[in-house]
């Protein structure tokens, strides 16, 4: 009995050894992002003597990062040379003019109108698979289905060809629309409103409600959580496109993924710059993991749904 | 006249009440106008798709079979109203060559540099962290550990993190007077040229890579712990079967198919690795040694101007991993079983 409560905490001590460890090597990687930022390159690139302790030098490398030229990482007020240019809404931004939109708020700019964007077409498109009969309906259901296991991220060569020809290059419309009807969003809307009863509608209708009020008044509120996971899913996805952006985004216009990558290809790579921006696009999704850690682990399963 | 009026619009029409009757025995009609109402809820996403989507998979084939020789300038349709005119153009200037893009990959010794690169990625990546997010998974599982909700969500931490942002974090700490070095060396260990050498080079997207993914598969293993049930562990219990006999007999068959399908995801991304290359590697140092396949297909693309020949090594690519999603999709379907 003694052997075996003695190997019982043996065991549970190893469990927690190797737990801790994976928890350690988890975090080591962001506190240095951390710390690098509020260092001086000099003093945490050295294989004798690190700092290992955060210092105050970040708003001194935020000030260098700032003043690059080819990059602007955060707006600032000033002359305009920047503006959120959306194609035939130009206009309705045109108040912003004062303000200088930087790689950070193009990222959650461009990220947020797609995440609003798809789960509108998306929920409708499923809205319309769940709930209506119409001629064709099953071919068009499976041929976005089958779309689901192609790297859509990957179509870049034609969507290229299509941007310049519709003279959306350096746009944000180009890294929007494409994903807009995003497969795995109208496939995750269609499943999840089949569960809305028939019953329901069919009484709404009754009651005069219009088949659109039907959708928003009725089968909207009652999918919220659905919606809830699939904005984390929208979101990330947009937030961590790179090729597509890469391709089509000019000087100026840059999202995050892309304005790191010219900082790292530059003739002189300033390391404290870099963690400045890196600290930056990382943290505040870190927050917003911690509080909406719910949704985050429900998107992540939602995404590996299986038919 | 009032009086009838409102008469007639609370009572139900013969319409309506028949379509009570026949609902009410369980028969559902469709409602007037419902087959138009479903297009029309379907319409937006349908356009995109159909552009944006069904488009390139059709025209990124099409392509492969020709020479890009420069954007499209033939007028295809010309339309002047004197308020407007559009003008619509072809969308590529091509000449057919045949399947001479398929061919030339045969002799094309980048490519199988990126065919090796992510290969060996992928076959020295994915088992580790498959194996590490099991043993988190069935760790943070076991009823003794307190604190689980916390080392959960510090472990899956990395998910959140931005693809490229993250990888200057390793281009960083990996540098020959990096973190990493100077743990070794003060530990006793000789420094280890992360990004020179070849072999470390791969090494280090290697654990980028377990770093930013380990915790989302483990959400998702975790998911799949949950499902086992527990009457399994106390059958084996009462057979006398020790921890580990519980996890090789019990754990790891009941999670066979989520097992599976965290390989298969995770072969996928292999496939479609660029964010970290491109920053940790700037793109393929040292000597092409880390260059992948995207990569290989972005640089082709977008820096030779080579569309065609980029379009063909899409469709291999698209074909891998169709065939690796086919295969995901039936062992999930086995599951449902």
């Amino acid at each position: 009995m003694r052997e075996e409560t003695r190997r019982e905490a043996v065991w549970q001590f190893l469990t927690y050894a190797f737990i801790l460890l994976g928890a350690i090597l988890t975090l080591v990687p962001l506190y240095w992002i951390f710390v690098a930022s509020t260092l001086k390159e000099s003093q945490f690139l050295s294989s004798t003597s690190p700092r290992l302790a955060p210092g105050d030098s970040f708003f001194a490398n935020f000030q260098s990062l700032q003043a690059r030229e080819n990059v602007q990482f955060v707006g600032h007020v000033g002359e305009m040379t920047h503006y959120i240019d959306l194609g035939p809404f130009y206009i309705a931004y045109d108040f912003w003019n004062l303000w200088n939109m930087g790689a950070i708020e193009s990222s959650i700019f461009v990220a947020g109108v797609y995440t609003l964007l798809s789960l509108l077409l998306c929920s409708m498109a499923g809205f319309a698979f769940a709930k209506y009969e119409f001629r064709f309906k099953k071919p068009i259901f499976y041929a976005i289905l089958a779309t689901l296991i192609l790297p859509i991220q990957l179509l870049v060569i034609p969507l290229f060809l299509l941007m310049s020809q519709l003279g959306l290059t350096n746009n944000y419309w180009a890294i929007i629309l494409p994903w807009a009807a995003n497969p795995l969003g109208i496939f995750l809307m269609r499943q999840n409103m089949r569960s809305i009863p028939d019953a329901l509608l069919e009484s709404a209708r009754m009651d005069g409600a219009t088949e659109f009020q039907l959708f928003y008044k009725i089968a909207l509120p009652t999918m919220k959580s659905s919606l809830a996971a699939l904005s984390i899913i929208l979101f990330l996805f947009q937030w961590n496109l790179f090729l597509f952006p890469l391709v089509i985004l000019d000087q100026g216009k840059y999202t995050i993924p892309v304005a790191i990558n010219q900082l790292v290809g530059a003739q002189r790579v300033y390391y404290d710059q870099i963690m400045v921006a890196a600290t930056l696009s990382i943290i505040p999704i870190f927050v917003l993991f911690l509080f909406l850690q719910k949704q985050f682990v429900s998107g992540i399963l939602a995404g590996s749904v299986k038919e | 006249m009032a009086t009838r009026d409102s008469l007639s619009g609370t009572e139900p029409s013969l319409r309506d009440r028949l379509r009570f009757a026949r609902q009410s025995v369980g028969e559902r009609l469709p409602t007037p106008g419902e087959g138009i109402v479903g297009y029309l809820f379907l319409l937006p996403a349908f356009l995109l798709f159909g552009i944006f989507l069904a488009f390139p998979i059709v025209y990124t084939f099409y392509l492969s079979f020709f020479r890009f020789e420069g954007v499209g300038n033939d007028t295809l349709l010309w339309i002047d109203t004197g308020f407007f005119s559009y003008r619509l153009t072809s969308i590529a200037d091509l000449r057919f060559i045949g399947l001479e893009n398929y061919i030339a990959m045969f002799s094309d010794t980048l490519f199988h540099q990126a065919l090796f690169n992510t290969t060996f990625i992928l076959v020295v990546q994915v088992p580790l962290m498959v194996a590490l997010a099991l043993l988190f998974a069935v760790a943070l599982d076991a009823s003794f550990v307190r604190l689980r909700g916390v080392f959960r969500t510090v472990l899956a931490l990395p998910v959140s993190a931005n693809l490229v942002a993250y990888s200057t974090v390793f281009l960083l700490m990996m540098q020959d007077a990096g973190l990493i070095n100077y743990v070794l060396t003060s530990i006793g260990l000789p420094a280890i040229p992360w990004l020179t050498s070849s072999f470390w080079s791969r090494m280090t997207i290697v654990g980028a890579v377990t770093w930013r993914w380990t915790g989302y598969n483990m959400i998702i293993l975790l998911a799949g712990l949950q499902n086992i049930p527990q009457q399994l562990y106390e059958a084996a219990e009462i057979d006398g079967a020790t921890r580990i006999q519980k996890f090789r007999y019990v754990t790891v068959p009941q999670l066979r198919p989520v097992l599976l399908f965290v390989f298969v995801t995770s072969t996928i991304g292999t496939f479609k690795l660029f964010s970290e290359p491109v920053i940790i590697n700037g793109g393929g140092a040292p000597l092409d040694s880390t260059i992948t396949i995207v990569q290989y297909i972005y640089q082709t693309a977008f820096i030779d101007f080579r569309l065609g020949y980029a379009s063909a090594l899409t469709y291999v690519l698209i074909g891998v991993v169709s065939v690796l999603s086919a295969i995901q999709l039936n062992v999930g379907g086995e599951s449902d079983a």
